[in-house]
């Protein structure tokens, strides 16, 4: 929870401009909002979020500011006003019509008379947060009168943004970063355009949440909130995900504020995973990185290394990861070549000799921490790579350029039964392309197929879910098998904000444009062995409603038989 | 008992909830059991009927999540017959008691035999899923929104939230899951052994609906929620969110962090969350950190009131959205001449080529059906001889033979029929295009002038070490640490006079 400003933490300032900022709050530092003015970044650490600041100038001294914490009332003065004079908000003359129209406006830009030169000396005079400034801009427009109280209400705001020495604090989010990434034209395609709305749907979908604590794992007999993530979007997704797996911030709730002044006394592994607390005797030890074995998430990457640069403005460097963050022992990364074919992969393929513990003893202090450094590596990556192979995943998210299909075909086999599948794609075609591999058609094409098979080759009722082995054909056929997801869905969401000033409600006029945005959905099942009686009996044809269905599997948005109710 | 919910198991448990995969959109929730206990006279045991087939529970029960089952020869028919005695007997109070004795101490129910068609899927239970099974009671939130509000709502792990009115369950079951951080324990509840534990995650349902109420409640327990989510009769408009204690005095706070409002005049409960309440009473509200609101809407009228109402309760960065949701649909569309009998398929020609090859086709054939007729003048007046007319086709018949058929431009025959056509998406045919109106508000902690004060001195203001002004996205996290821990060392001497606010 976020409840108040922590220091060298980054938080999102929004300016009265309406950009947003991501700054990094470092103690004893000036921190610098362009033109609207500077403030040390003191005078904001333990302070509040969602806040708005004024700069103001010490009296008496201009090299000095403080900052005031704009109360309610005031930002919300002008549309408390508007309500308390009455539901009527167009003034209206005796004969019904509005007093003030826009009939008379002079479509001129010499009704403003102060020029260029004298605003600006009014800002280098300015002390009131700029509130001075509008009020004499507003005095020197020789046409104000005129203007009707939405206009005027207009022309004060877009003055107000142009000149209010006012910024409010944010925490910083998924959300957060989300709508910065996507404010940013450069960097949206950095994030594939994912918008804020698309995140929470996937997280849903996907169904990822915070899979309990250790002892929840005795009593299952397994590790619990297993998650397989392929993530190209810098490592947002990621982060949408630790979020609402509880692993995106810090413990926060352990140093609270009377903690703060002492943090780095605290000794660090309080601050660690709940793994460290549960076991007290493994306190003194470290926990290794990628160790917890529930309530994790695992990135497939492409590359030898992932790309998740965007979890720096949440605490976690990639390639020097904070021992007391969560993600160090619940982010796992592996590449698709360790996967795929671990023993062409160097590191997980050749082990480092093992030196006895006496000869160890005797080896200088920076061989002894290369040795231990690779060791401690190979065990990582072979214990990361052999629980991946086995499978078993409660979920699978997939944010990728790459071709669905080519992920889905070798990621989808990992999953546990009635785990949920995700793939976000900023438009359609990708995902158009695998919910037809998907579709009833093809799967009632692929059970008839493997049928004949397996009749040909007599497996008849020897085969089991590994039968890719067994029956290449219908591999070099069907690469993904269609009968392993269960009513694959597609499906898109648009959050449209409005103006909700008082009589004046009405949808945004503008927005972004851009990738639409779509997420592919759907359900991993176990096909039985054998196959459904049936299937391809052509003597049924005739009765289409429920032995026809029964052919394939139900609930494919594909099949025109099936019926859709929403 | 963990809830199959947060923490499934491998399989289907028996007395848990599983739900049962018809199809999409069609999911019938069942809690395993394997005897019948409504006495319905079932040789298997408890039995779900579907469209799809009979499924006894006996061949659901410690199946692997996400099987698929295959339907058993269930005998519907002739239990209605055998059925009628009992229910007789049900009448009559004094033989009833033994029979249902009989009937569940029956050692084992006949195992299912397997039919020949028909199947589902059993799958573990999701919000979601949830959400497209319940019972209605009240209109729902769908998916489509409560993503939508959990995420704006900053709801994680270890949240506390409100939600009034209770409703179905589903937005109560998607909160659960967004909150869920662990099981409360027997010793979680006595405050004193770790001071240091996180706080968990907890759902404060209201609802002024008695029975709806209780439903909920009772769904909470069956799905091994209890503890996570507290739900309360309440009419929150008059009594607030306050929770009740065991003696039934409205006394604890919930501390929420997050607030949805699901009720038909979100502005008369706003009077009710606010930090300090008129009436002296705690503020149901966490004190330290900021509190999100979400109010749920369908008409514009009851927007514009709460609204006005959150400005005067000090709320910040209002605002209101609409959410947008569709459906698409996928198909491989089928256009040529060749699929003529098709269902489905659009029986025209292809393209230009094609249409121009069918017209060619068309004209020849009338050619030379045309020249296979007799060459007399007026064969149709011409009746005297029957013969002719008879023998007339043969020959053009025969000349079929020689004269070009038509054949598609673009052949299908190597392509498999699920991928023939063209792959095409368009929107569901019916849409929801208005739920409601979501407006979001945040309320952020108090602050006064003591914490000011406090923070003040804590973080000497004026205090600006030069060579650190702008610095810092170079550089690395132990570096900054490094130094700002230099940095504090140098400001402890002089915070003093630093401090002017």
């Amino acid at each position: 929870m976020h409840s108040s400003i922590r220091p060298n933490q980054f938080v999102v300032l929004r300016l009265p401009s309406e950009t947003t900022r991501l700054v990094n709050i470092v103690p004893n530092t000036l921190i610098n909002c362009g033109k609207f003015g500077s403030f040390p970044a003191n005078q904001i650490i333990g302070r509040p979020f969602y806040v708005t600041y004024e700069i103001l100038e010490t009296p008496g001294d201009t090299q000095s500011t403080y900052l005031r914490i704009v109360p309610a009332p005031e930002l919300h003065a002008e549309s408390l006003i508007e309500e308390g004079e009455g539901d009527d908000d167009i003034e209206v003359n005796g004969e019904g019509l509005p007093m003030r129209t826009n009939r008379e406006t002079i479509d001129d830009a010499s009704t403003q008379t102060l020029t260029l030169e004298e605003i600006e000396a009014l800002k280098r005079e300015s002390t009131g947060a700029g509130r001075d400034i509008i009020a004499k801009i507003l005095e020197s427009h020789t046409a104000i009168d005129q203007k009707t109280a939405f206009s005027l209400a207009k022309y004060t705001l877009r003055k107000q943004k142009k000149y209010m020495k006012r910024f409010t604090v944010f925490p910083m989010d998924v959300s957060g970063l989300t709508n910065y990434m996507l404010e940013i034209r450069d960097s949206s395609a950095k994030s594939m355009e994912l918008r804020d709305e698309l995140m929470g749907l996937i997280g849903c979908w996907g169904n990822v949440h915070h899979g309990g604590d250790t002892s929840i794992q005795d009593v299952l007999s397994k590790p619990n909130g297993r998650y397989l993530v392929v993530d190209e979007t810098g490592g947002l997704v990621l982060a949408a995900m630790a979020e609402r797996m509880g692993l995106l911030y810090p413990d926060e709730e352990l140093e609270d504020e009377e903690n703060q002044t002492s943090e780095q006394q605290l000794p660090a592994d309080e601050l660690k995973t709940e793994e460290a607390s549960e076991q007290p005797s493994q306190r003194t030890q470290r926990p290794a990185q990628m160790a917890a074995s529930g309530n994790t998430i695992t990135l497939i990457h492409a590359n030898k290394q992932a790309n998740i640069s965007l979890l720096k403005y949440f605490g976690f460097d990639q390639n020097s990861p904070d021992e007391s963050h969560p993600l160090y022992t619940h982010l796992k990364t592996l590449s698709w070549l360790q996967l795929l074919d671990p023993e062409s992969d160097p590191i997980y393929a050749q082990e480092p000799p093992t030196i006895p513990e006496s000869e160890l003893r005797e080896l200088k202090s920076n061989k002894r921490g290369a040795y231990h450094r690779k060791r401690n590596r190979w065990t990582r990556v072979q214990s990361v790579v052999n629980e991946v192979r086995a499978g078993g995943y409660d979920g699978l998210v997939i944010a990728s350029l790459m071709d669905p299909d080519s992920v889905l075909q070798h990621a989808v086999p990992l999953l546990a039964g009635s785990a949920p599948v995700v793939v976000y794609s900023p438009t359609i075609e990708p995902l158009t392309e695998i919910a037809d591999l998907y579709s009833t058609a093809r799967k009632t094409a692929y059970i008839n197929r493997k049928r004949d098979l397996e009749e040909a080759k007599q497996l008849v009722n020897q085969t089991t879910d590994g039968d890719s082995e067994l029956l290449p054909e219908l591999v070099a056929e069907f690469p993904n098998n269609p009968t392993l997801l269960l009513a694959p869905t597609l499906e898109t969401l648009r959050v449209r904000p409005w103006q909700v000033l008082p009589g004046r409600t009405h949808p945004m006029m503008s927005g972004r444009g851009g990738a639409e945005g779509y997420i592919f959905h759907a359900i991993r099942v176990i096909p039985t062995t054998g196959f459904i009686q049936a299937a391809g009996n052509p003597s049924r044809k005739k009765r289409k409603v429920a032995p026809a269905q029964s052919t394939a599997t139900p609930g494919s948005s594909t099949s025109v038989d099936v019926e859709m109710k929403s | 008992m963990p809830s199959p919910f947060l923490t499934p198991s491998s399989q289907a448990e028996l007395d848990q909830l599983a739900l049962l995969h018809l199809r999409r959109d069609d999911t019938i929730p069942a809690i395993v059991r394997l005897h019948d206990d409504e006495n319905l006279g079932y040789k298997e045991g408890n039995v779900t009927n579907t469209r799809f087939g009979s499924f006894p529970h006996s061949t659901l029960l410690e199946q692997p999540w996400g099987s698929q089952i295959k339907a058993s020869k269930v005998d519907t028919g002739s239990r209605g017959r055998s059925t009628r005695q009992p229910k007789k007997r049900k009448a009559n109070e004094l033989d009833s008691p033994a029979d249902e004795d009989a009937d569940s101490s029956k050692p084992t129910p006949k195992k299912a035999v397997a039919a020949s068609s028909g199947f589902l899927h059993i799958l573990c239970p999701t919000p979601e899923l949830w959400t497209a099974s319940l019972p209605h009671r009240t209109q729902v939130v769908y998916t489509p929104d409560y993503s939508y509000v959990l995420h704006r709502l900053g709801v994680r792990p270890g949240s506390t939230i409100i939600e009034a009115g209770s409703g179905s369950g589903s937005f109560t079951h998607a909160s659960v899951r967004a909150v869920f951080n662990g099981y409360p324990t027997a010793t979680a509840t006595d405050p004193s052994p770790k001071p240091h534990r996180r706080r968990l995650g907890k759902v404060c349902s209201f609802e002024f609906h008695a029975q709806r109420a209780a439903k909920v409640h009772d769904e909470v327990n069956e799905h091994g929620l209890d503890g996570l989510v507290q739900v309360t009769h309440r009419d929150v408009y008059q009594d607030g969110f306050l929770l009740n204690d065991s003696t039934g005095t409205l006394s604890t706070s919930p501390k929420a962090n997050a607030i949805f409002l699901d009720l038909p005049a979100p502005w008369l409960a706003l009077k009710h969350l606010v930090r300090n309440p008129s009436s002296g009473a705690e503020s149901p509200l966490d004190p330290s950190t900021s509190a999100h609101i979400c109010t749920f809407s369908p008409c514009m009228e009851q927007v514009q009131r709460t609204i006005s109402a959150l400005r005067q309760h000090s709320w910040l960065h209002i605002s209101m959205v609409e959410i947008q949701h569709r459906r698409i649909e996928v198909k491989r569309e089928k256009t040529g001449l060749e699929y003529e009998g098709l269902r489905g398929a659009n029986v025209v020609p292809r393209n230009v080529q094609d249409a121009i090859q069918k017209m060619r086709v068309v004209e020849e054939r009338s050619v030379r059906f045309r020249e296979s007729l007799p060459q007399d003048d007026a064969p149709q007046s011409d009746n005297e001889n029957p013969t002719t007319t008879t023998i007339k086709p043969r020959p053009a018949e025969l000349d079929l033979a020689d004269i070009p058929t038509f054949t598609p431009s673009i052949s299908n025959e190597h392509i498999p029929s699920y991928a023939q056509g063209r792959l095409v998406h368009r929107s569901e045919s019916d849409l929801k295009t208005h739920t409601s109106y979501l407006v979001f508000a945040v309320l952020p902690r108090d602050w006064s002038e003591e914490d000011e004060r406090r923070c003040a001195e804590k973080w000497p203001s004026q205090n600006v070490a030069e060579s650190l002004v702008q610095q810092g996205k170079g550089k690395s996290k132990k570096q900054l640490k490094r130094e700002a821990k230099e940095a504090e060392v140098g400001t402890e001497t002089g915070h003093i006079k630093g401090d002017d606010l």
